[in-house]
């Protein structure tokens, strides 16, 4: 495996450009709406207007004689046709929710889908939806998960009893006797607001019937096409096999792009009854209500210090307002179960315990989105770091240095059970904080504000637990275990390589990844590498792209998958060359005796094994094909520790970055550009997170942000400079890789709210909501009521 | 008002004659009419400029555009940015080379809005690109490598 890199120049390492991107960047893109297949139906979706209602009749009469307009669909008329979503059984589940693809009999929330129109162009079955009448029934709404839980709250479901989707509670060590021995406990309340992932492009499907030698060929835009596959298949009632899924190029997906919808797999069934393709693209309006929203906690957290400032225990409470139904697959218990579990990060805490729930409300599903809970949790904890740190009277990164894990307790068991091994927690704070130049940052501070402005400057590490095997469950309490992801590694009879997997990217470079890692284990030159990522009826198993897993899977099948492939071209090479084994390598696509007297083109030598084999012995011509599974076991954490330095306006309250130096450990980095760009793609997300974007809803349950121009994600002008470094060491998976792809939101959403408080804590302010919106900046200094 | 109308337009120096619905966007016209399908659609409230497209040598956002308000235009989509000889914008290939995209969604908006920056501002600064960009939404890279791609672009274009 080695003898090769003293030959070529490793391809990982190195910001190899990304061949996938070409297509993009010339137009040629095949997005899920680019797809048109000939006698192709577009369907549209009338949704809920009403947050809780019953639904007393719904009248399709007219929707349906509008010329061109095949097919009107309720609840009711494929009810027994199709088996709705029940949530994923949930160790810690409350009550079972049973979300029917089409509404029946209830709506519970706004937005739910409640009838399907199927017609000629997408113009009319919008028209169609605006001819249907339904005649609701108004219920009372449930639109906070603390009014929520109470008894006599309405029901989102008659079967879950305080609406609890989700309850778990949780102690280790001995965290009552921590706080009644402490030097100082400090309590804080923290509340973050609903977001969503936001993708550019959202949802959509292309269904089309006996496309090809599938009954049923599914375009989706999607991270996870197996899953897909197994779920249509299930809640169809076909074999796996009669189903082909295909993730086009899509525009982004964050997690969002993760979950099972009830929109995608209607749109199959109607393809298989219509025996027609049919199409389906979520606009923005839709986008807004019926893809998964994100986050929305309350989180009331305690911690005891000693008089060092060294934590002694962690205590939180956390409510998650989890909207109308358990998300399909992952169940609701995503944000309440990573959110309490998750919290301690990178910091050493002998004792913990939380409460956490996770309240059914009537309002659009919450589902997985970038770093699930940690950055609320991270966010809450880090704040409680400054208060003591300010209480204390020590510098808040020499309180932080002192109660991260540093590398020689390592492994290191957490009181949330998690093992820490291998992540440079303290060198990522320390390189950091060098790079920022904290004191001279902390000085020029004191100065400004001085002259009366309003500066702060936050600090934050986070720990991030990447590429899961199957002994940690992503999912926590759920019977999803994704943890063994396969790639195939096929020498085409030209001598190039071809490598499959089901690991889509939405803009990861997962396949220029993988062809890295393949170039500098087989010695085959990069331009004789492709990949394909995106195609059941192509791939071998994986689950696909999530929870910073995917360069960690994919490049781990591949070393795998090499090391056999290598083996047999090496056999061959010998036999053909009359030479041993042991003289050969593979450098730039040949085979060449270390002497480099003989070599052989990887072409001929694959020529040769299929159209000429005769005279090759069968043992030494099994084909070269290899298909490796790869099952990291546990995960690696990913940390770092990022300063931000903000400007309050005083008048306005607007809060503006003037300095954000992230420094990281992502393990062994395979194309520096591409992790450039997801990290600081993740902290422009923690950007919008901390202090711009906002789901509102009125307290009837009505959306408020239905399109982009209510609700604000960053641009251009709000994103600062990052400045990047990184105090990376391997992972103990393959390669020695770790994901990067989550991480830094956390430490941005933690840094960027430290940074405001510290702000506003010179003037005897201090926030508890976030986003730190400028009215809520100004709120917490008291400057308006 | 009739429904329909008949326009011509030309679309990447290819002339068309549809008759077209007075409701169409030019955007779905573009992609839906006639299959060039590079520009995307982000909210259809012109605020995200994924559908950014050129219009009588000015941007415009396709998705706010009637297509019967483009008769008579012309109008360059991301399918016409490069040469005949099918080699790319110099913006585009600062855009690839400098890692300035990554799920490619936003990126036809992205190369208009540049090329017309460095139209009007051949040397821009980075806050004037980060002021042009700010009509353009991004949700993957942060902005920090479209900056370096347009400034890239920037130094090529006065060579």
């Amino acid at each position: 495996m080695s003898d090769t890199r003293f030959v070529n120049q490793r391809a990982v390492g190195t910001s190899v450009l990304p061949d996938e991107a070409i297509p993009l960047v010339e137009g040629d893109g095949r997005f899920l709406n680019d797809i048109k297949l000939a006698g192709m139906y577009h369907v549209a979706f009338l949704r809920s207007q009403h947050a809780h209602a019953r639904i007393l009749s719904i009248d399709t009469s007219k929707a349906k004689t509008l010329s061109g307009v095949i097919k009107v669909v309720t609840g009711k008329d494929i009810l027994g046709k199709v088996e709705p979503f029940r949530s994923m059984p949930n160790r810690f589940s409350g009550g079972e929710s049973v979300q029917h693809w089409l509404a029946v009999e209830k709506v519970r929330f706004c937005g739910e889908a409640i009838c399907a129109v199927v017609a000629e162009d997408r113009a009319t079955a919008e028209d169609a939806v605006e001819l249907i009448e339904v005649e609701y029934d108004p219920l009372p709404a449930v639109t906070d998960p603390r009014e929520g839980e109470k008894d006599d709250a309405p029901r989102v479901h008659d079967t879950v009893t305080n609406n609890y989707l989700i309850k778990r509670e949780y102690q280790r060590g001995e965290p009552a006797k921590a706080f009644a021995d402490a030097h100082l406990v400090i309590k804080r309340q923290f509340r973050i607001h609903r977001k969503q992932a936001l993708c550019l492009e959202g949802r959509g499907v292309v269904a089309a019937w006996r496309e090809g030698s599938f009954p049923l060929t599914l375009w989706i835009s999607h991270q996870l096409p197996y899953v897909v596959r197994h779920y249509i298949a299930l809640h169809l009632g076909l074999a796996e096999n009669d189903v082909r899924i295909i993730a086009p190029h899509t525009g982004g997906g964050f997690g969002q792009k993760a979950s099972i919808y009830p929109e995608e797999f209607l749109c199959a069934h109607l393809a298989l009854t219509l025996r027609r393709p049919v199409k389906w693209v979520e606009d923005r309006f839709e986008n807004m209500v019926a893809s998964t929203h994100a986050r929305d906690q309350y989180i009331e957290v305690e911690v005891a210090f000693d008089k060092d400032g060294r934590i002694l225990a962690l205590g939180s409470d956390i409510w998650v307002d989890v909207g109308a139904y358990s998300t399909y697959l992952w169940s609701a218990g995503m944000e309440p179960l990573q959110t309490g579990g998750l919290m301690p990060g990178p910091y050493k805490v002998p004792a913990m315990r939380y409460r956490t729930r996770g309240v059914a409300t009537n309002k659009t599903p919450v589902g997985p989105y970038r770093a699930v809970g940690r950055p609320s949790a991270s966010a809450s904890l880090e704040l409680v770091l400054d208060e003591a740190a300010r209480k204390l009277s020590i510098d808040p990164a020499e309180l932080r240095m002192r109660n991260l894990i540093p590398m020689e307790a390592m492994p290191y068991r957490n009181a949330n059970n998690l093992v820490h091994d291998n992540v440079n927690y303290v060198p990522c704070l320390k390189l950091a904080s060098a790079k920022a130049g904290y004191e001279k940052l902390r000085a020029e501070q004191k100065e400004l504000l001085s002259q009366g402005k309003m500066r702060g400057i936050g600090i934050s590490c986070f720990a991030e637990l990447t590429g899961l095997g199957t002994t940690t469950a992503v999912g926590p309490g759920t019977l999803l275990q994704p943890g063994r992801d396969a790639v195939t590694l096929r020498l085409e009879t030209t001598g190039v390589l071809t490598i499959a997997a089901a690991l889509p990217s939405q803009g990861q470079r997962i396949m220029t990844a993988m062809r890295q890692v393949a170039c500098d284990e087989l010695g085959i030159k990069l331009e004789d590498i492709t990949s394909m990522s995106n195609d059941t009826s192509m791939a071998p198993y994986g689950f696909g792209t999530f929870a910073s897993r995917t360069a960690v899977f994919g490049s781990g099948a591949v070393i795998q998958a090499a090391k056999e492939l290598r083996r047999r071209i090496l056999a061959l090479g010998a036999f053909l060359l009359e030479v041993p084994v042991e003289q050969l390598t593979i450098a730039n696509s040949e085979i060449q005796t270390l002497d480099r007297s003989k070599s052989l083109s990887l072409r001929a030598m694959a020529e040769r094994s299929f159209f000429t084999a005769k005279g090759i012995p069968d043992e030494l011509n099994k084909g070269f094909e290899v298909t490796s599974f790869y099952d990291p076991k546990h995960g690696s954490f990913a940390g770092g520790a990022h300063i931000v330095a903000v400007d309050i306006d005083t008048d306005t309250g607007q809060v503006s970055i003037t300095r954000y130096i992230a420094a990281e450990d992502i393990g062994t980095i395979i194309n520096p550009a591409v992790v450039e760009g997801q990290i600081i793609g993740g902290i422009a997300q923690g950007v919008g997170e901390a202090l711009m974007e906002e789901l509102i809803y009125d307290e009837e349950g009505q959306p408020r942000t239905v399109t982009l121009a209510d609700y604000l994600i960053p641009s251009a002008i709000d994103i600062p400079n990052v400045e990047l470094h990184h105090a990376s060491t391997p992972s103990h998976a393959l390669g020695g890789f770790k994901g990067c792809g989550e991480g830094s939101i956390i430490g941005a959403v933690g840094a960027i709210a430290c940074a405001v408080v510290d702000a506003m804590s010179r003037r005897g302010g201090d926030l508890h909501e976030f986003p730190a919106t400028p009215e809520r900046v100004l709120r917490g200094l008291g400057v308006v009521t | 008002m009739a429904r329909e109308q008949r326009i011509e337009v030309t679309v990447n120096g290819r002339r068309y004659e549809k008759t077209v619905p007075v409701r169409l966007s030019l955007a779905d016209f573009i992609r839906d009419h006639l299959d060039l399908t590079g520009t995307h659609l982000g909210c259809e409230h012109g605020v995200c400029g994924a559908c950014t497209v050129m219009l009588d040598g000015r941007t415009a956002r396709s998705c706010l555009t009637l297509a019967v308000q483009a008769d008579g235009a012309e109008i360059v989509t991301i399918e016409g940015l490069r040469s005949e000889d099918g080699k790319r914008h110099i913006v585009q290939d600062a855009f690839f080379e400098n890692f300035a995209l990554q799920c490619g969604y936003c990126t036809p908006g992205m190369l208009m809005t540049t090329i017309e920056l460095l139209q009007d501002t051949p040397n821009p600064s980075e806050a004037e690109i980060r002021e042009a960009l700010s009509g353009n939404l991004c949700r993957c890279s942060g902005y920090q490598a479209i900056i370096k791609a347009v400034q890239v672009a920037a130094e090529k274009m006065q060579k």
